[in-house]
């Protein structure tokens, strides 16, 4: 496997344990629209479950330019490997 | 001048005539013109300090984007917030920090009496620092480049439709606008003037009918019983929704006349299925402010406390809300309250879920309209601290008095008093339920049918003029 497949099977199992949702599969164009219980509630809820899951720290200005769900794949894989 | 006064009703067709008479691209200018103006005929004191805010806020996105040092970016930032924060905090904490301060003076023998000064907040001075300070954390966090053209920045600042009492703007979404191409839309435009006649009549006969009612109980708590608090209680919330919402309406058309596209400031608030659905609904454009400002860094900072760190971040931002209102401890009660039911929720959101997953209730009418019911009592509830009454005292007694004084008959002046209160509800409610649940199926403003759009127009405009308050009402939301 991939970095990049790893990262997004680890940050599938991250969502639907935070969004409580067995059924979501993660795009590249997600974004909280997509998925139900994703709302300003539980974001920050999901950003602390990555950062523990993956053992980094985001800064407040990365959080904000979260476009979708690509963004946030592509800034893990940047965090990961460098 | 108000959007309720003669004197708008004349000034905003000649600025609309102009507009569209003078060239595209003297358009904006114009519009800064004309919104000096208006904002010169409201005290011509409050214009110079909207000019210093408008000022302090240009100089400093300016540095902040002139700068490569993260650390002289933050620092910039920091003092024009501080500027900026300076008037609002001046004029609506000054005599709660003065009271204090004396207060303090006296227990300790230093007090030194002299002539009390009464400030009037100037009109608006809470909406446009919100947007100020919106614009600048947008540029430090490269939301958006620093504009140059000073001219634009006082426009965004005084836009005449949204100073006085909001929607409250975000720079991203107005200075495109501004700056691009003023061209005159016939779709637009019709629309503009529907949601201006929609907001008339909200304010005009809504709001000012049941305002009527709401107050005479209000002002006189101790001579009405429990039942009369009650029924006024229940009421007072669409007396709200019907000021703010119908003047924001006003507001959005205005700006949508001239081809702006300006945030919704509520969407249908009162179908709301929990508190958390509501404050997406509700003064929007204020909610979304803080949530993004104030609300999510302070989430993200206390994150490590996962839904404790939620808890906190809601009920500050939520007293901040209260405080915003103002100085009065009733907001800060209220405040505090939306914070408690919003954290409430956040806690049991998981069980909640599972719990309406399992029985299918979101099919259910029933439990829709229980939802529903109970989030408006909620909130009318919190309402009587949030405006309904003067004092936390006022309060408290409003509520012992419904709860140990619910007896006789429910107090009204005339029964056409009752008669045209309840038409005018009712009306907003079958409108609201229809774009609420069949969305698309028959409309009245958007029918294909002439007759139809035009019978509608022409029914609202005798409403208004049958049965609206026309003469003086102010607007709730001015006094913030």
């Amino acid at each position: 496997m991939t970095s990049k497949e790893i990262i997004i099977e680890k940050l599938t199992s991250v969502f639907r344990e935070v969004f409580n949702n067995d059924q979501i599969t993660l795009s590249n164009e997600m974004t909280a629209k997509d998925v139900g219980s994703w709302d300003s509630l539980s974001h920050m809820l999901m950003i602390e479950k990555v950062e523990n899951t993956f053992g980094l720290k985001f800064k407040l200005r990365e959080i904000n330019k979260l476009k979708n769900v690509g963004v946030l794949i592509d800034l893990i894989e940047n965090k990961t490997t460098c | 001048m108000i959007f309720t006064s003669f004197n708008f009703l004349i000034f905003f067709p000649l600025v609309i005539i102009i507009y569209f008479i003078l060239p595209e691209k003297w358009r904006w200018k114009f519009l800064l013109i004309s919104s000096g103006y208006f904002y010169i005929n409201i005290k011509p004191v409050y214009a110079i300090l909207l000019l210093l805010v408008i000022s302090t806020t240009y100089i400093f996105t300016r540095l902040i984007d002139a700068t490569d040092s993260q650390e002289r970016k933050k620092t910039f930032l920091l003092i024009d917030i501080i500027l900026t924060l300076l008037p609002l905090f001046f004029f609506k904490y000054y005599n709660v920090v003065n009271e204090a301060t004396f207060n303090l003076l006296e227990i300790t023998h230093l007090r030194w009496p002299l002539p009390e000064i009464s400030w009037l907040l100037p009109i608006g001075i809470s909406y446009y620092t919100f947007m100020a300070i919106g614009y600048s954390i947008d540029v430090y966090n490269e939301e958006i480049p620093a504009e140059k053209n000073f001219g634009i920045v006082a426009l965004f600042l005084s836009f005449f439709p949204l100073v006085l009492s909001g929607p409250i703007e975000r720079a991203p979404n107005m200075l495109p606008q501004f700056k691009g191409k003023l061209i005159f839309n016939y779709y637009k435009l019709v629309k503009g003037l529907q949601w201006i006649l929609w907001g008339y009549f909200m304010k005009l006969v809504v709001a000012n009918r049941v305002g009527m009612y709401v107050n005479a109980i209000f002002n006189n708590i101790n001579e009405h019983n429990g039942k009369s608090l009650f029924v006024a209680t229940l009421l007072y919330p669409i007396e709200v929704y019907a000021d703010l919402g119908g003047y924001s309406l006003i507001a959005i058309g205005c700006a949508k006349v001239m081809g702006i596209d300006v945030m919704q400031n509520f969407n249908r608030p009162f179908f709301a299925t929990s508190m958390s659905d509501f404050w997406r609904r509700w003064h929007i454009s204020l909610i979304s402010w803080l949530t993004d400002y104030i609300y999510t860094p302070l989430a993200f900072h206390f994150r490590r406390f996962r839904i404790w760190g939620i808890v906190i971040a809601l009920m500050i931002t939520f007293i901040l809300s209260g405080l915003w209102h103002g100085a009065n401890l009733t907001f800060i009660v209220w405040g505090t309250m939306q914070g408690i039911f919003l954290s409430i929720e956040a806690l049991t959101n998981k069980k909640k879920k599972a719990f309406v997953r399992k029985y299918n209730l979101l099919q259910k009418g029933w439990y829709i309209l229980i939802c529903s019911v109970f989030t408006y009592f909620l909130f009318a509830f919190s309402e009587i601290f949030g405006g309904a009454s003067e004092s936390v005292t006022a309060g408290f007694l409003t509520i012992k008095k419904i709860f140990t004084d619910f007896k006789g008959d429910v107090w009204y002046e005339n029964p056409s008093m009752i008669i045209i209160t309840s038409i005018s509800i009712f009306i907003l409610f079958v409108v609201e339920f229809k774009a609420e649940y069949y969305k698309g199926q028959f409309s009245f403003f958007g029918n294909r049918s002439l007759a139809i759009r035009f019978l509608s127009y022409a029914f609202l405009v005798i409403m208004i003029l049958l049965i609206g308050v026309l003469d003086g009402g102010q607007f709730i939301y001015f006094q913030f």
